[in-house]
């Protein structure tokens, strides 16, 4: 049993053309302390199954396990960086992170105290009164990241957090991550990340799962061993080795 | 680039407003008469509903997407074949919407302009509206009132329903741009007001539709600036009266322009543009209160808009100042004359200015993006919390263009609203007016010298312009603008 289980999760979309099958029988584990990067075609239903994760989506059958719990709602021990960054546009930076604390009922001067200090740690320090209008994307997703950190969820969701961003600052954000999961005071230890950025995946993830063409189904599941810190392999056969594994995975499953 | 400036400062100004310079003209080149008043009906309606097809029209050959434009450069499509195959496909949904909305438009204004009372001789045009009229102001009869409120209401919906919704549904494919829609409930699946609750997989890149209004509004707002507007204002009033002296030629002599401001009412403008203000004041914020109310409840819950949208449906069919005798002829009998105009009037601007309102709240709540909703809900936000942190701020911008357009409106019905010329032996064969511009403006155009008057009326027109404008550019502008930020990029 891991952290987070995955049970047989079905889902099918009603639409005015009929039924559409998005994910079918679904089963997938993720262990503490492990990043999980599902990857799979666009329209597979890789973001609905997160979102069945974070409890804003109900699976028609199936079930999601949290500590062998079953998980329905949406809840502070899970977070969730979006891919458009989800930050409120009528909240500064600052207020965007303190709301999330406030609600969970923190008092007001020391959810400002730990978002101030979520900003600095990824960076933001000078830009707490900025309205997300005025950041830039990489900063957005930033503050993205702050909100969902602040919150010290033991898992934290990612849907394709940079696949909206030019690649340079994406890759910024990557090691970012990467960083930051290693700081040992960080509560959060458990990643599950969407993408269909194969090379993405294999950088940062311990294990690859991949998924089928729609309705969704897991087809492969590769373990990558490759040390880390990751940025020195990047030029290195092995890191290759896994791209290709990976990708034959997905080619197969067309 | 001359047009258009005109075209929206006429827009700015109410159409009842230059109703009277309009019957002027006409009673004067046809030397009285029923066909001055029949031509002066269908020039107002023309007016009024002129405007709704003019807007769409440009605004549809504007959205005409670069990539297009391109496209059918690149393949060489120019010339009379460019018009065929790009412009003309993409007009059609706006003008089908613009001649829609100005169909509805046309029979609000029907009631005003099918009877009029003018230098005191009562003129009517046979029809609908006149005899509605009648029936409320002559024979003080409330149940024939009623029916014929009735009919007409079923007249509208019956054509909005058979006639315009279908053509729109079909103009509606391959659109660029969303099209409005008029009706919330029954037929239909156009995807402005209801996004179509899509599968997320869907949902991802498809562009956030807003109700066309706002998009024209604001648009609207953004092109000119209030000193060209000023110019404009002062260059067509120029040009009514440049009109008026060649056709009318007795007007402007210096007689008219002493007795303008002589007038021993004209030293109480200052109150009663308060009073008038007052009164659009009061009703905008209870349709503001009660539409934002509705609309939210309607937006998030299907069981309400089970009942909200049936009732906006009709609601908005309904030709207001058709209400208006209605209302009048009840609350009179309730209250007696003035306080019963003075509650007609203001429940008559609500039921005029809600619509507008409420169409907007339900149409930004319903496109309030996934993904801020999703936030709220893994944030922990639930009901008055949501309301406040995500709800409301994610709406304002729609809530300042709903209240443009409610003011817009409710400047038209006040005008009409002020003023009941007719002679009704109930209230002792007097006219029965509230204080206020809307009735003094009524007065000017509508009674014989020494009142009645043109020069103080092009006078009193720029006044309610004036205020129209400066509203604009101290209120809702900078509203817009700062508002503005919170529009979720997507």
């Amino acid at each position: 049993m891991g952290v987070l289980d995955i049970e047989h999760v079905t889902k099918v979309f009603e639409s005015e053309n009929g039924k559409i099958p998005v994910l079918e029988d679904v089963s997938v584990s993720v262990k503490e302390d492990e990043f999980l990067c599902l990857v799979g075609p666009s329209g597979c239903g890789k973001s609905t199954l997160l979102r069945i994760v974070a409890g804003l989506e109900r699976a028609d059958s199936g079930q999601i396990l949290f500590h062998g719990q079953p998980q329905l709602a949406p809840t502070p021990r899970i977070t969730m960086i979006f891919q458009l960054f989800g930050l409120l546009p009528w909240k500064t930076s600052l207020e965007n992170v303190t709301v999330a604390l406030e609600v969970l009922g923190v008092k007001e001067e020391s959810a400002e105290e730990t978002a101030r200090s979520y900003l600095r740690m990824v960076g933001l320090e000078g830009f707490e009164n900025t309205y997300p209008h005025d950041l830039s994307g990489g900063m957005k997703q930033r503050v993205g990241i702050a909100r969902a950190l602040a919150l010290q969820p033991e898992v934290l969701l990612m849907d394709e957090p940079f696949s909206s961003l030019d690649e340079l600052t994406a890759k910024n954000l990557r090691s970012l991550v990467m960083d930051l999961r290693r700081r040992s005071e960080l509560s959060t230890n458990t990643f599950i990340m969407v993408s269909h950025n194969v090379e993405e995946a294999v950088f940062m993830a311990d294990r690859v799962a991949v998924m089928s063409p729609r309705p969704g189904k897991i087809i492969g599941d590769v373990k990558v061993d490759i040390p880390r810190p990751r940025l020195s392999y990047l030029r290195d056969p092995i890191y290759f080795k896994y791209v290709d594994e990976v990708v034959s995975v997905l080619e197969r499953g067309k | 680039m001359i047009l258009i400036p005109i075209i929206d400062l006429l827009q700015s100004i109410p159409i009842l407003g230059y109703f009277p310079v309009i019957i002027l003209f006409f009673i004067s080149l046809f030397h009285g008469g029923e066909m001055g008043i029949e031509l002066s009906a269908i020039l107002l309606l023309f007016t009024s509903m002129a405007w709704a097809i003019f807007f769409g029209v440009i605004g549809a050959v504007k959205g005409i997407p670069v990539n297009i434009t391109e496209a059918a450069q690149g393949f060489g499509v120019t010339g009379l074949k460019y018009t065929r195959h790009v412009i003309l496909p993409a007009i059609v949904p706006a003008l089908v919407s613009g001649c829609t909305l100005a169909w509805c438009d046309g029979w609000f204004f029907m009631i005003a302009a099918e009877y009029v009372v003018y230098l005191g001789a009562t003129y009517s045009v046979p029809g609908l509206g006149s005899y509605l009229a009648k029936a409320a102001y002559v024979y003080n009869d409330l149940n024939l009132s009623v029916v014929l409120l009735i009919l007409i209401t079923a007249i509208v919906l019956y054509l909005n329903f058979l006639t315009w919704h279908p053509l729109l549904e079909k103009a509606a494919t391959g659109t660029y741009k969303p099209v409005l829609r008029i009706g919330l409930s029954g037929l239909g699946k156009l995807a402005v007001i209801t996004p179509r609750i899509a599968p997320r997989w869907l949902r991802i890149g498809d562009r956030v539709h807003r109700p066309k209004s706002i998009v024209l509004a604001s648009k609207w707002l953004k092109r000119y600036t209030s000193q060209e507007k000023v110019i404009a204002l002062i260059l067509s009033l120029i040009g009514i009266f440049v009109v008026m002296y060649f056709e009318v030629g007795k007007i402007p002599s210096a007689d008219v322009f002493e007795q303008a401001f002589k007038d021993p009412e004209f030293l109480n403008l200052p109150m009663y543009v308060a009073l008038t203000m007052g009164r659009l004041t009061v009703a905008y914020v209870i349709s503001l209160g009660v539409a934002l109310g509705m609309g939210v409840l309607a937006a998030e819950h299907k069981r309400f808009a089970a009942v909200f949208y049936p009732i906006y449906d009709i609601g908005q069919a309904v030709p207001i100042l058709a209400l208006f005798p209605i209302f009048f002829v009840y609350f009179s009998r309730l209250f007696g004359g003035r306080i019963g105009l003075e509650t007609t009037a203001i429940l008559v601007l609500v039921l005029d200015m809600i619509w507008y309102m409420f169409l907007n709240v339900v149409g930004a709540v319903k496109s309030i993006p996934s993904e801020i909703r999703e936030v709220g809900r893994l944030l922990g936000f639930k009901g008055l919390g949501r309301i406040i942190h995500i709800v409301i701020p994610a709406i304002l911008p729609a809530i300042v263009t709903g209240s443009i357009l409610s003011w817009g409106t409710g400047w038209n019905t006040i005008i009409f609203a002020e003023y009941m010329p007719y002679e009704m032996e109930v209230y002792g064969g007097q006219p029965l007016e509230l204080p206020g511009l809307g009735a003094y403006l009524d007065k000017t155009g509508y009674l014989p010298p020494p009142k009645g008057n043109p020069v103080r009326l092009l006078f009193l027109l720029g006044v309610v312009a004036t205020i129209v404008l400066a509203m604009e550019g101290l209120v809702w502008r900078r509203l817009l603008k700062k508002f503005e930020k919170y529009r979720v990029e997507i």
